[in-house]
């Protein structure tokens, strides 16, 4: 009997009902509640979220980016439920179709925003052939994009949307996420080798240095969190962070101590290099290994690496919104949601943590169309010279900030249970400034010193002036009328 | 069992085009490689050779032209010049045959290369940028050499082979209203230069994938060819338009860019970074040419049908080119990848008898084997866009 939290239950305990065998009817449940979110939510968030990177790659290029409309879909409906009829006749009705009072703005609308861009996207994938290289381990060449989209969506199981919206709340959830996220390197090496290319295997294999190395700072920082809130549960994380009256967004762990932003800022850079992204992305790097691991799959096998992607980058933002961001709680008083009747309570705090995760996501995207992308050898300088020790130094100063807040706050045992909506460690106001004040001078001393005895200014200033002018630099109106996707 | 390893030690065998995102055509690179370093760069050249000296015999001096488009297409309008500037100093060997080129014609000639070298260099750094994985820059690049493709295009009806200069002038006058359209061009180029910089060169990432990498000496520059961008970047001081001016570049005020490890502490003179500043500042030196040309260009005649030389040929070189002089002439123009010479050798009958022409690229590729052993497969593609190759002009 293996359960995933109440809504499971329910539902084995119907299937049982039914007549069916109390193991098999929890497995079904499992696998429904599983499943059935996984293809009817974040399927589409995948293709809405590619619309987006693609309207944000857009902006940033002086371009409209996706233009596709729905016009094609019309003709296509009516090409098919009027084939016997000559082409000018299914013409006629096409375009009357598209001039119907309510048909014609909707049109337009699609038009304007490229939404059919979402839609054509997935079509092209489905449709596209799904093909094995020659000499390639097929059974291992499948079998990658299964275990990709595994290690990408296991990972939701444990993500909070709001205090009892959850697949399932496990005591020991920052270690589960640990454990599936880690299948994607997996995923990753096993479809570059089982490709039967030389540039696949590179790309695999630098998939699997780097997010091998990149998961150490990850866990430090991980550790860190779970550490301060006493609890290894997401939702405990979550409850960890609340603070009663009106300016609840001081509960948040980022805003503990100077120690957790930096800690938050190491994860996110590494979390950029987890999933893939730019300045990582060096294990499909299109223009020095031609497509990396996925060079050799086609169709929804590709399409599947993609989603695998992006539900990456949502786990990373999601993750980052729990720990640091005080997760589905509310900036402004977290007590009026908790007193909402029960259906919004969870759709308000559902669509709070949405919108933190997607922030991140946006983020990330930002910095894909801004960034070029760094050399191997940089990526595993900057993960063990850098945000290893950044994280390390963070880990132990968060350590004795909280030993020493517990003896000045006479907090002999750690108390905390799920959904207790009280701070572990009490830091009160002092302690916050406190640190804040400690760690902010450090950090200025350092930039100081950096800059005053650091390298001298990379630039020679008469070559930079050529280049970037005297700072009388203004933004640029877009050249022409409209530049195609 | 997958992967065929090539097993030689712990070496692979790679063959890094010549269908590869990077490789800016068909470049065929055969790399070994220890793990990401790689050991030995074979260049394998011949993909796209269309033998066009050949062609060149068989066709009559004019109808030669539209081919040097094709010999470097980024930048026709420069081969065109080289081309011309070949022909008219064979020609002018002999009195009978010198031509006059009209002076407008001179300095339309310099306006619309000048511009070309813009819009070559500006496909240069931003396919540079794109292959170091940042794609942003290079759409904006291309969107301004959108802007000069639409000029070129309304002065002679093409966007790309533009075949413009002709022997004796070129082949009509500029449009009315192209100073205009011209000057606007350049000041908003200016901005967006600025911006690209912003955006790109001063980036630490960039400068960090570039500094220090494919440091080539002045010695070897010199010694294995390079010219243009690419010795200049190594810090050798020598550009053709200043220091052997041809057409009227001797009338103009510019600075030639030099490498300067502008990477800083950790770049070199001569590494990819300095190869990829100078060509940022040739735009701002091309603007000032453009500039400077554009004051001193004398008014149309206004003459419809032979304005600036004739359309197409005016009729003294129409004449001339039926029977030009006997001998030989090599001349050479600074072209954005360098320069590019034009061989000639006549022997009086219509057509030329032999034409070699000498390419920067092709230079440029023959360094690659001693610079790549010791780089990881990252930095080849830093290598391959900081020289900049064009491979119709490797393989003519």
């Amino acid at each position: 009997m293996i359960s995933f939290g109440p809504a499971s239950d329910a539902l084995a305990l119907w299937f049982a009902k039914q007549g069916v065998t109390e193991s098999v009817a929890s497995w079904l449940a499992v696998l429904i509640i599983v499943c059935v979110p996984t293809l009817c939510i974040v399927f589409p968030i995948a293709g809405i979220a590619q619309y987006f990177e693609r309207k944000i790659a857009g902006y940033a290029q002086r371009r409209r980016g996706p233009m596709v409309g729905a016009d094609g879909v019309v003709r296509l409906v009516i090409d098919l439920s009027l084939f016997w009829q000559p082409r000018w006749k299914r013409q006629k009705a096409q375009a009357f179709v598209q001039g119907l009072p309510l048909v014609k703005p909707l049109l337009a609308w699609i038009r304007k925003w490229g939404l059919g861009a979402i839609a054509a996207d997935g079509v092209k994938m489905f449709l596209k052939e799904d093909m094995a290289p020659a000499g390639a381990n097929r059974f291992l060449f499948r079998a990658a994009t299964y275990l990709a989209m595994t290690g990408s969506y296991l990972a939701y199981v444990v993500v909070p949307f709001s205090q009892g919206f959850h697949i399932a709340d496990y005591p020991v959830g920052a270690l589960f996420l640990g454990a599936v996220t880690g299948l994607v390197a997996v995923s990753i090496l096993q479809a570059g080798w089982s490709s039967n290319n030389k540039w696949s295997h590179f790309g695999g294999i630098r998939a699997v240095a780097m997010i091998v190395s990149y998961e150490t700072p990850i866990a430090l920082c991980v550790g860190a969190v779970v550490m301060w809130s006493g609890t290894m549960s997401l939702q405990g994380i979550v409850a960890a962070q609340y603070a009663s009256g009106w300016c609840s967004f001081l509960g948040w762990n980022v805003f503990q101590t100077p120690l957790m932003l930096l800690l938050a800022g190491v994860y996110y850079i590494a979390g950029l290099a987890e999933c893939n992204r730019v300045p990582f992305d060096l294990s499909e790097g299109e223009s020095e290994i031609v497509g990396g691991f996925h060079t050799e799959y086609s169709g929804l096998r590709w399409g599947l690496f993609f989603i695998a992607e992006y539900a990456d980058m949502m786990i990373v933002g999601a993750l980052f919104a729990t720990m640091f961001l005080g997760g589905y709680q509310s900036p402004i008083g977290e007590e009026w949601i908790v007193a909402l009747p029960q259906p919004w309570e969870a759709i308000v705090h559902s669509c709070i943590m949405i919108a933190k995760f997607v922030g991140s996501v946006g983020f990330m995207m930002w910095i894909r169309w801004t960034l070029p992308r760094f050399r191997i050898d940089q990526v595993m300088k900057l993960a063990w010279t850098k945000l290893v020790p950044l994280a390390l130094f963070g880990l132990f100063g968060l350590a004795v900030t909280q030993w020493l807040a517990s003896n000045a706050n006479g907090v002999t045992e750690i108390v905390h249970g799920r959904y207790v909506s009280a701070p572990v460690v009490p830091l009160g106001a002092i302690g916050v400034g406190l640190s804040w004040i400690v760690f902010g001078t450090v950090a200025v001393v350092l930039v100081v010193l950096a800059r005053r005895y650091g390298e001298p200014r990379p630039i020679d200033p008469a070559v930079k002036d050529a280049l970037v002018g005297s700072g009388t630099w203004k933004p640029v109106a877009p050249a022409g009328k409209d530049g195609a996707a | 069992m997958s992967i065929e390893l090539d097993r030689d030690g712990d070496f692979i065998t790679l063959s890094m085009g010549p269908h590869h995102p990077a490789t800016h055509g068909v470049l065929r690179l055969v790399i070994t490689t220890d793990g990401e370093i790689v050991t030995a760069c074979k260049p394998d050249i011949g993909y796209l050779h269309r033998s066009i000296e050949k062609i060149a015999e068989n066709l009559e001096w004019n109808q030669f032209a539209p081919y040097t488009d094709r010999v470097d297409y980024v930048c026709s309008m420069n081969s065109n010049h080289a081309w011309v500037l070949a022909a008219e100093a064979l020609l002018a060997t002999s009195s009978e045959t010198k031509l006059v080129v009209p002076e407008r014609a001179e300095y339309i000639r310099v306006i619309v290369a000048e511009l070309n070298r813009i819009s070559s260099h500006l496909v240069g750094v931003g396919s540079m940028s794109m292959d170091l994985g940042a794609f942003t820059p290079f759409i904006h690049a291309l969107a301004q050499r959108e802007v000069i493709n639409d000029i070129l295009e309304k002065a002679c009806g093409a966007r790309l082979t533009y075949n413009y200069m002709t022997i004796g002038g070129v082949a009509c006058d500029l449009y009315q209203g192209a100073e205009d359209e011209i000057r606007s061009c350049l000041a908003e180029l200016e901005k967006v230069m600025v911006n690209f910089n912003r955006l790109i060169t001063t980036n630490s990432i960039f400068k960090g994938r570039l500094a220090g990498v494919a440091v080539v000496s002045p010695e070897d520059a010199l010694s294995y060819g390079l010219v243009g961008p690419n010795l200049r970047g190594s810090g050798v001081d020598f550009d053709l338009r200043r220091d052997i001016p041809y057409g009227v570049y001797d009338r103009f005020d510019f600075n030639v860019p030099l490498g300067g490890a502008y990477a800083g502490s950790k770049g070199a003179v001569g590494d990819c970074y300095d190869r990829f500043v100078v060509r940022m500042l040739e735009i701002l030196e091309a603007i000032k040419i453009i500039r400077q040309a554009l004051d001193q260009m004398p008014p149309s005649a206004g003459k419809e049908d032979d304005p600036v030389g004739g359309w197409w040929l005016s009729k003294a070189a129409a004449k001339a080119l039926r029977k030009p002089p006997v001998g030989e002439v090599y001349f050479r123009t600074e072209n954005p990848r360098g320069e590019t010479g034009y061989h000639i050798v006549s022997d009086g009958t219509k057509n030329p008898y032999r034409v070699k022409i000498r390419t920067g690229s092709f230079c440029a590729v023959s360094i690659f084997e001693k610079l790549v052993p010791g780089l990881m497969i990252a930095d080849i593609v830093s290598v391959i866009g900081s020289f900049d190759i064009v491979l119709p002009e490797v393989d003519r």
